[in-house]
């Protein structure tokens, strides 16, 4: 079950939930954020209580992160998006899905939510930036911040110098960004990329959650989420930026499972 | 050193590689995280050739089920095996 090859690429998925899901059962896909980031973020956080609430839940790395296979190239949304629908198509799940993104994981998640609608139930989207100027800005400055990252993992060497037994896991982690930020076409796809545009955000049908810091920079995020979407809760919360899957774990648990126990009443 | 414990050593290999290993001694109050450096994601890949090799009674994301990052960060080897045994020798 671990590797799955899809859309050309090998991915790591973790599939959770009852082996004889109950009918009706909804199934949840959670999409991690942009290199540091792999499935053990949401594994340890939202996992456990989406299948407690009876769901199925899905779990993959995205192209190049965690364990599933670095490819040299194709790292833009609509690879990701494509790569999202294969595995699906793969795994059999015909069904629409409830997507739960992070950061850049919700950049995905909209796109497919736009692109094939009939394969999202829901969205949820966890400081999450997905349209207009604002997703633009973002895609700027993360371009600009990993290339300086990359600069620097390639000239100061730093996974190098830490292979003790103690720093063997920022050595390992210093490793893998190095080689996705120097070893792949990522930067650049991130600098090429075109946010959606309002119009399309609007054509977005499903149920959404948007959760967000009140101190974040995508605070704006979830202003353009309530003009645009018809069917969308925002949930601020109070005191945090952009580490509310972190943070804020226990109350991003009970809005999720409320927000998803209300999907299944109005199913 | 129980069953179950050396299991579990073995599966670490697997996950994280013999070279590794050699240079430290695994006991129950051996910490995933700080001692042996695991990575939160091979974390995820233990938890699962856990599962493959005791069945569906030994479920990972129930056991960390009420605990946050830094508890799942601090499991211990022992904790590990103690729920690993509770689990495959209770009442089916």
């Amino acid at each position: 079950m671990a590797e799955i090859s899809a859309n050309g690429v090998r991915f790591h998925v973790q599939r959770l939930g009852p082996p004889e899901p109950a009918a009706g059962a909804p199934t949840v896909v959670f999409v991690h954020g942009l290199v540091m980031d792999n499935l053990s973020s949401f594994y340890y956080t939202l996992a456990g209580p989406a299948v407690d609430a009876g769901a199925t839940v899905i779990l993959y790395d995205q192209r190049g992160h965690g364990r599933s296979e670095r490819t040299p190239a194709r790292y833009a949304v609509d690879d990701g998006v494509a790569d999202l629908c294969a595995l699906l198509d793969t795994l059999g799940v015909t069904e629409p899905v409830y997507l739960v993104g992070n950061s850049y994981g919700g950049i995905v998640a909209a796109r497919m939510a736009v692109a094939t609608p009939d394969r999202v139930a829901g969205l949820v989207l966890i400081e999450a930036s997905c349209a207009g100027p604002g997703a633009a800005a973002w895609f700027e400055d993360m371009a600009n911040t990993l290339t300086a990252a990359a600069l620097g993992l390639e000239y100061d060497r730093v996974q190098d110098r830490l292979h003790g037994t103690g720093q063997r896991k920022v050595a390992r982690l210093a490793t893998q960004a190095n080689a996705l930020l120097n070893g792949t076409s990522l930067i650049d796809d991130l600098g090429a990329e075109r946010p959606l545009e309002m119009a399309e955000l609007a054509m977005i049908d499903c149920p959404v959650l948007g959760v967000y810091g009140e101190c974040s920079e995508l605070a704006d995020a979830a202003d353009d989420l309530r003009r645009h979407i018809r069917d969308c809760r925002v949930e601020i919360l109070p005191g945090l930026a952009h580490t509310v899957l972190r943070e804020a774990t226990g109350t991003l648990q009970d809005i999720f499972t409320g927000w998803l126990a209300l999907r299944k009443t109005a199913g | 050193m129980s069953d179950v414990l050396d299991e579990v050593v073995r599966i670490l290999t697997e996950v994280v590689g013999e070279d590794f290993l050699l240079d430290v001694e695994i006991t129950p109050d051996t910490t995933f995280s700080d001692d042996l450096a695991l990575e939160s994601i091979e974390l995820v890949a233990l938890a699962e050739k856990l599962q493959d090799r005791y069945g569906g009674r030994v479920n990972f994301v129930s056991f960390i089920g009420g605990m946050d990052i830094d508890d799942i960060m601090a499991i211990t080897v022992g904790q590990l095996v103690g729920y690993v045994e509770t689990q495959t020798t209770g009442p089916r």
